[in-house]
């Protein structure tokens, strides 16, 4: 490091640079006084000898050289007696051509292992490296561009890249090039014909290279092969589009479906009206001329009619419960749990019950759709706990650990198999008779849509004769 | 009754058979049915309301009230409606909507269109009698109806 150094201050300093010449003149001339007053022989012949053997041979070369000249020198030229300094002059300049010679080898071998060094580096990464210059001519392919390209770089050197790989840019080169030139830099993804015919698309990074004056000379080029990503990518976008046709299709099924139910619900009414009223007309102009059985039948066509009148009163609500635009804020559940026990009064007259009421967080929703949900729920638990002679109806909120909240509704009455579990939420599914438990089974339906609607989930765990408890989760946000 | 010399006359528009019977049949249980227009679809109710075609010779008075179903054949129970309310000499006539519609959309046109009422005939019997027994009386009767309009 000492050496460099030293160059670089001669270099720097003129005071330095020109007593260099004035030393290296002086040094010159006292050695031409020198030869002058001993009446040397002319000796440069055996000089360039030493010189060309110490330069191309090394050392060894250079000490041979050396004696060889001198005993020559001793023999031919002058007596052994006076050629003492035409000794030390050869010794010494045989040193001087050795050691710039050592010096020169020396730069040569770090040089080399550098570039073998680098190389060797560029053909161990996996990308595609390669350089050319501006005029597409190829100087520099890696392993990596072998790989990719499947050209060797005996095929690549010397060839035009463009043409060699067929390139499609994304954008016109001419754009490439002006990014090129005003940033240094360009990145895009290209597609190629490998040398098997095969198209390759791949990420490539363009780094300008500039000569002294600036002037753009060459550009290196990274890449890597993203053709299996692009294939996926494409794969993906085309099952998101998939789904998305799917899901727009479902959705306007649905709507269709929600229509209809309500169309049909709708529409349903006026023959049931017209029964009802007709049979009731009947019922009034003949009860008292016909037997106790054609009445009896009167009163059941009646209640037929007002049951399938509740069917379809029910089968609206949720229908439009499928329709309804949520309108969600932030209200009180043990505000509304109280007003679900007020709408249910009615039902719980003459009857035993005990009411457990644990404390209730606040609830981001639709109000009356979940006030929809408890009064549902709590009306079941009046309902299927009518056989017991002490009811328990508990309403609570189990916090959980995760970002849900859960509400359940837990009774003592006549449970159900857990084996129908799943049966519990669908339309007009009932898993008690309606002589025992009247109802027409769209209660829990009506309570899993709104839920679902709020993106909740619910379940019910029960025990034939052991109770139920109904489950609702919900985002506490 | 002495209230029986104020009725007011009311025009049905019906299309169903069994919903005209079965109204009629409810007024006449209450006696308010002693001058009840039945229209079978909205041109007629218009026919009859401008004094047209087979009511050219009806006298020149308006009903006390017009019972509408929304949902009949021809011109349906809107149009109607927005005919009569952009008329000066109909606009006038209270109008009560008697649908089994419980269509909010339905609702919100009618009462935009300026309806007096909007009911849903009820399924169950005593219920549908009740409504049209407390339409019938609170039209035909209690109500003063605009200067006009029939009182017999």
């Amino acid at each position: 490091m000492a050496r460099p150094k030293l160059q670089l201050r001669i270099a720097q300093s003129p005071v330095l640079r020109y007593g260099l010449a004035v030393l290296s003149v002086s040094v010159a001339l006292g050695g031409a006084l020198l030869i002058e007053r001993f009446q040397l022989r002319n000796i440069t012949l055996f000089l360039f000898a030493i010189a060309v053997a110490a330069w191309y041979g090394g050392t060894g070369a250079a000490v041979l050289a050396l004696l060889l000249s001198c005993i020559s020198f001793a023999h031919f030229f002058v007596e052994p007696s006076h050629s003492i300094p035409y000794f030390i002059l050869f010794a010494l300049f045989a040193w001087l051509v050795s050691r710039f010679s050592a010096v020169r080898r020396r730069v040569e071998a770090e040089l080399l292992a550098e570039r073998t060094q680098q190389g060797s580096l560029l053909n161990l990464t996996h990308d595609s490296i390669f350089v050319r210059d501006m005029d597409f001519i190829i100087s520099y392919w890696n392993l990596g561009a072998q790989e990719l390209y499947g050209w060797s770089a005996e095929d690549a050197i010397g060839k035009h890249s463009r043409q060699l790989l067929q390139t499609m840019f994304p954008a016109p080169i001419e754009d490439v090039h002006a990014e090129l030139l005003r940033t240094g830099r360009w990145e895009g993804e290209l597609q190629r014909t490998t040398a098997h015919g095969t198209t390759v698309v791949v990420a490539a990074r363009y780094a300008l290279r500039r000569d002294e004056q600036a002037r753009p000379v060459a550009i290196l080029e990274t890449s890597n092969d993203i053709t299996e990503r692009k294939h996926r990518e494409q794969e993906i976008e085309n099952l998101n589009l998939e789904l998305a046709n799917r899901s727009t299709a479902l959705e306007s099924m649905n709507k269709e479906l929600e229509a209809f139910a309500y169309s049909v619900s709708h529409d349903l009414r006026a023959p049931l009206r017209h029964i009802a009223g007709f049979t009731e007309l009947l019922q009034k102009k003949i009860s008292s001329v016909v037997d106790e059985k054609s009445n009896r039948y009167l009163v059941m066509i009646l209640d037929s009619a007002k049951r399938m009148g509740n069917l379809i009163d029910d089968l609206l609500a949720f229908s439009r419960i499928g329709r309804a635009e949520t309108q969600k804020t932030l209200f009180s559940l043990t505000q509304l749990v109280r007003e679900a026990l007020t709408e249910v009064r009615q039902d719980v007259e003459g009857r035993n019950i005990v009411w457990k009421v644990g404390a209730l967080p606040d609830f981001y929703g639709d109000r009356s759709m979940l006030r929809l949900v408890l009064v549902n729920l709590i009306s079941n638990a009046i309902k299927f706990t009518r056989t017991r002679t002490q009811a328990e109806i508990e309403i609570g909120c189990s916090d959980g650990n995760s970002d849900d909240l859960v509400v359940f509704v837990r009774d003592n009455g006549v449970g159900f198999d857990m084996k129908y579990v799943n049966k519990l939420f669908g339309v007009f599914q009932r898993l008690h008779d309606s002589d025992a438990f009247e109802g027409t089974g769209i209660g829990l339906a009506t309570v899993q849509r709104i839920v679902h609607r709020h993106g909740g989930k619910v379940w019910a765990e029960g025990v034939v004769d052991g109770g139920a408890t109904f489950y609702f989760s919900a985002s506490k946000t | 009754m002495e209230s029986m010399n104020k009725l007011g006359r009311i025009l049905l528009v019906e299309d169903d058979p069994k919903d005209v019977e079965l109204t009629l049949t409810a007024l006449e249980e209450y006696n308010l049915a002693n001058e009840v227009i039945v229209a079978r679809d909205g041109e007629e109710a218009l026919e009859y309301l401008y004094s047209r075609g087979k009511f050219k010779t009806r006298s020149s008075d308006n009903p006390a009230v017009m019972l509408l179903d929304l949902k009949l054949p021809k011109v349906d129970g809107l149009e109607v409606l927005k005919q009569v309310k952009s008329e000066e000499k109909l606009r006038m006539i209270p109008v009560v909507v008697l649908t089994s519609s419980k269509e909010e959309k339905d609702m919100v046109a009618s009462y935009k269109l300026g309806v007096s009422a909007y009911v849903v005939k009820p399924v169950d019997f005593h219920e549908f009698v009740n409504a049209i027994k407390e339409l019938g009386i609170f039209w035909a009767v209690i109500n003063e109806p605009p200067p006009g309009s029939v009182r017999k």
